[in-house]
């Protein structure tokens, strides 16, 4: 029975999965799609994990569809990078239950390292067929769909929602959920063993070609799929200027035409492949189309091919320098491309009122209270003195890149910090050289640059977050938090195991105990080859919520008359919870969590307390 | 019909909560409501913004287009009129004065600015503003937690289109947990606007 709830597009995602029979899924978490594998937690039957990373995500969704049972891998833009060499693969050899792969693209870069199209990988390297939803109400009618069309044409099918798409709420229709076939795996080496093997009775070409042929051959099936799909329309109008809007870039348009007056032509186009025939009928009266996608000119150009190849002259505008070739579009991206075409265009606009002053701008921080701040503290200190050089790595402790500490002097992609740290020692730089690592990024990526760098003794000081946790992202538990995302207590992969296996010195510290790191790091910087530092205490937002206490409340105030003004404590520490007011240091008490590490922080004793102590200690 | 609701604060003040409600008081009432959040890095200090969007017919960008919100919500002094190019002189704003350093304006790298300058620009936006102490009124009231509902409150008073009793019923039903704080704070917010 069908049922109206108001859902985040991520929640409608996994609602759509449950509805089609979704029997794994898996994912590694990342804005915009952390929320998906969660809201799969309500339907117990279906198997859903945190994997170690996005390939490993990719290749325990097919294990599952090789036994014909319904699978979704979810991940971030960077992720499905990471995925690219399995995906090269699964591309060749088809699927057999529905897989569907789920890629969230953050244009904008609101919350990742960098703003990208996966698109262009999934399609245009891989050559998948996409969806790209314009709605909420369409990325779930996109995933039901996708799934028998997955089993239809043995292809992975991409829905590439955007975060607009992923963090909006609106109504949408529910249906039953359905629960999952049974396993059952069937034998087909002629598919799953990809290897540079002759296949008899095609002439001598190997494998590799022959599936390369196969999927070649299935453009030809998909491409009739997308020309009668409904996620590809027209909308007939005035005039010789049509728009075309591609997933969100559709709904964009519609309410920006709301707007100008003037019914124009749109073709809305929600799929890769293209439907050719619609997009040619499209254009036959017209001059100029401009195209509005997120975030690469993926469809100007393949418009420019298809009116290339048939001989049609005809305008196309879009991603690639007509409309701005980076970050978000919006319904203002729309109306000024309209009134820059259409002179007669002339929707009103107020320009935006004078502020009158400078509006300070937000810049991310540890929490007040957590421990990475007295970790990085101490490491600032520490790397200061030796003249050392800190690479960093994705996770919260990256905030101390910023100012006002500005440590780390690298931030790239998941586990490239100690990597990047061997490349930096082997170089020659005679200097230390640190890398800050946190836990759940060393089980994704991190461990394998470890391995490298203690192959090749690279002369490196690894300081590991442990807070057990992805703290960033929401919290979600990895192979070392002992629980899976369902809570149940699982195995504990743990770190200091892993380090002993590769005989690698490790020296456990406590965070907040800025003397303890401090004099850890300096052992550490002595010791042949790599060496870990681990500091280990839970994340304090995570303990908060389960009620756990981390410290003794230790009440800090400064003594005016001792503090000197030297600002360590705001120009180098940065708790929120301080700030100068008239030259001296003051805390601000409504914010302070009482931790007390400020104690050690202050090089003449001006802040005054017990200090830290952890608690039942 | 439409009405455009914009919510600008900092994380931990709850404007993704108060954006629930004002969506589940549309849909109680018979309208089409579509909202997005941006997060960023809402729990360690970031912005955080949600459109609220409510029709009785189709709405198709989850973002409010410029100049056509019809409500700014400032939770926090500064963040609301980083949107101001959203609004219009029909706009209706209650502005929160309270305010949340920046890492820079504690490090006096940046001038946090004055409540004078504030109100100042806040007044550019439209001349329908309301400027109160939602932050102060909750932390003397004991439940500073509960301010983002003052908030929601205080519009109720100032924009008809929501209907006090029906969106009170929505504060209680959302949070049962926190329903007798979230309605001290309800009932005290609507004293805020004289």
């Amino acid at each position: 029975m069908a049922e109206r709830r108001f859902l985040m597009g991520n929640e409608a995602i996994a609602r759509a999965g449950a509805e089609s029979g979704v029997g794994v899924v898996t994912g590694y978490p990342g804005t915009p799609i952390s929320e998906i594998p969660q809201s799969y937690l309500e339907y117990p039957w279906i198997h859903v994990e945190w994997s170690s990373n996005e390939k490993v995500a990719l290749e325990v969704a097919l294990g599952a569809s090789l036994c014909n049972v319904r699978s979704m891998p979810v991940m971030k833009h960077n992720g499905t990078n990471v995925t690219t060499d399995f995906l090269m693969h699964l591309n060749f050899t088809g699927v057999v239950g529905g897989l569907v792969l789920v890629s969230g693209d953050d244009p904008g870069g609101l919350s990742s390292q960098n703003e990208e199209d996966t698109r262009i990988l999934v399609h245009e390297y891989a050559e998948l067929p996409v969806f790209d939803p314009s709605s909420v109400a369409e990325v779930k009618d996109m995933i039901k769909d996708a799934y028998p069309l997955s089993e239809e044409t043995k292809l992975c099918f991409v829905v590439r929602p955007v975060i607009r798409i992923c963090h909006s709420r609106a109504i949408v229709e529910c249906e039953e959920v359905v629960k999952p076939r049974p396993a059952e795996f069937k034998d087909d080496r002629a598919r799953f063993i990809m290897s540079a093997v002759e296949v008899p009775g095609y002439g001598g070409i190997k494998r590799p070609q022959l599936r390369h042929r196969w999927l070649n051959e299935k453009q030809n099936e998909i491409r009739k799929i997308m020309e009668e799909s409904r996620y590809n329309s027209v909308e007939p109008g005035e005039g010789s200027i049509g728009l075309v809007g591609c997933g969100i870039g559709y709904a964009y348009i519609k309410e920006a035409l709301q707007y100008v007056g003037k019914r124009y032509p749109v073709l809305k186009l929600c799929t890769l492949p293209l439907p050719e025939s619609k997009v040619v009928s499209f254009v036959k009266n017209l001059d100029t189309v401009v195209v509005f996608e997120e975030l690469a000119p993926v469809i100007e150009r393949k418009l420019k091919e298809i009116f290339f190849d048939r001989g049609i002259g005809i305008k196309v505008l879009g991603r690639s320098g007509f409309l701005p070739s980076d970050g978000e579009l919006s319904p203002e991206v729309v109306l000024d491309a309209i009134k820059k075409l259409d002179p007669t265009v002339k929707a009103e606009e107020l320009g935006a009122p004078e502020l009158g002053f400078q509006a300070p701008g937000r810049m991310r921080t540890q929490c007040i209270g957590c421990g990475y701040r007295p970790m990085l503290h101490a490491l600032k200190l520490v790397s200061q003195k030796h003249k050392g050089i800190v690479t960093g790595d994705i996770g919260c402790h990256d905030a101390g890149s910023y100012p006002p500490m500005e440590l780390q002097s690298t931030i790239y992609c998941m586990g490239s910090s100690i990597p990047m740290a061997t490349g930096i020692a082997s170089a020659g730089a005679n200097r230390p050289v640190f890398s800050v690592i946190g836990d759940s990024t060393f089980y994704h990526n991190g461990i394998i640059g470890l391995i490298n760098a203690v192959y090749h003794r690279a002369k490196v000081v690894a300081l590991m977050c442990d807070n057990g946790t992805t703290a960033m992202t929401g919290f979600q538990p990895h192979a070392g938090s002992g629980v899976n995302i369902r809570g149940e207590t699982v195995p504990t992969v743990d770190v200091l195991a892993i380090c002993k296996a590769l005989d690698v010195p490790v020296r456990v510290v406590d965070p907040y105990d800025i003397k303890a790191v401090k004099n850890a790091l300096e052992e550490a910087i002595k010791d042949e080859g790599v060496s870990l530092v681990v500091s280990r205490r839970p994340c304090l937002l995570l303990s908060n919520r389960q009620g756990v206490e981390l410290f003794e409340p230790s009440p800090v105030e400064v003594n005016t008359d001792k503090c000197t003004g030297c600002k360590i404590c705001i120009n180098t520490f940065g708790c929120p919870a301080i700030s100068v007011i008239e030259g001296k240091a003051s805390i601000n008490q409504s914010a302070c969590v009482k931790c007390g590490v400020c104690v050690d922080v202050c090089p003449v004793g001006a802040i005054e307390g017990e200090g830290y102590k952890r608690a039942g200690e | 019909m439409k009405h455009d609701v914009l919510i600008a604060g900092v994380g931990g003040q709850g404007t993704i909560f108060a954006s629930r409600i004002l969506s589940s008081y549309a849909m109680a009432i018979g309208f089409n409501a579509l909202s997005t959040d941006t997060v960023g890095a809402a729990q360690r200090g970031g912005s955080v913004t949600s459109h609220v969007r409510i029709s009785d017919g189709e709405i198709y960008s989850p973002l409010i287009p410029r100049n056509r919100a019809d409500v700014m919500l400032g939770f926090e002094s500064i963040e609301m009129l980083r949107h101001r190019k959203l609004a219009s002189k029909d706009t209706v704003y209650i502005l929160n004065m309270h305010k949340v350093p920046t890492t820079f304006t504690m490090m006096g790298i940046d001038k946090y600015p004055s409540d004078d300058e504030i109100i100042e620009a806040a007044r550019r936006i439209s001349d329908k503003g309301y400027v109160i102490r939602a932050t102060e009124t909750a932390e003397r009231l004991g439940i500073v937690q509960s301010a983002n509902v003052l908030m929601i409150s205080a519009l109720t008073k100032v924009d008809p289109f929501f209907s006090r009793d029906k969106v009170r019923k929505q504060v209680e039903a959302i949070a049962p947990k926190f329903a007798a704080a979230n309605l001290k704070a309800f009932d005290a917010g609507y004293e805020l606007i004289s």
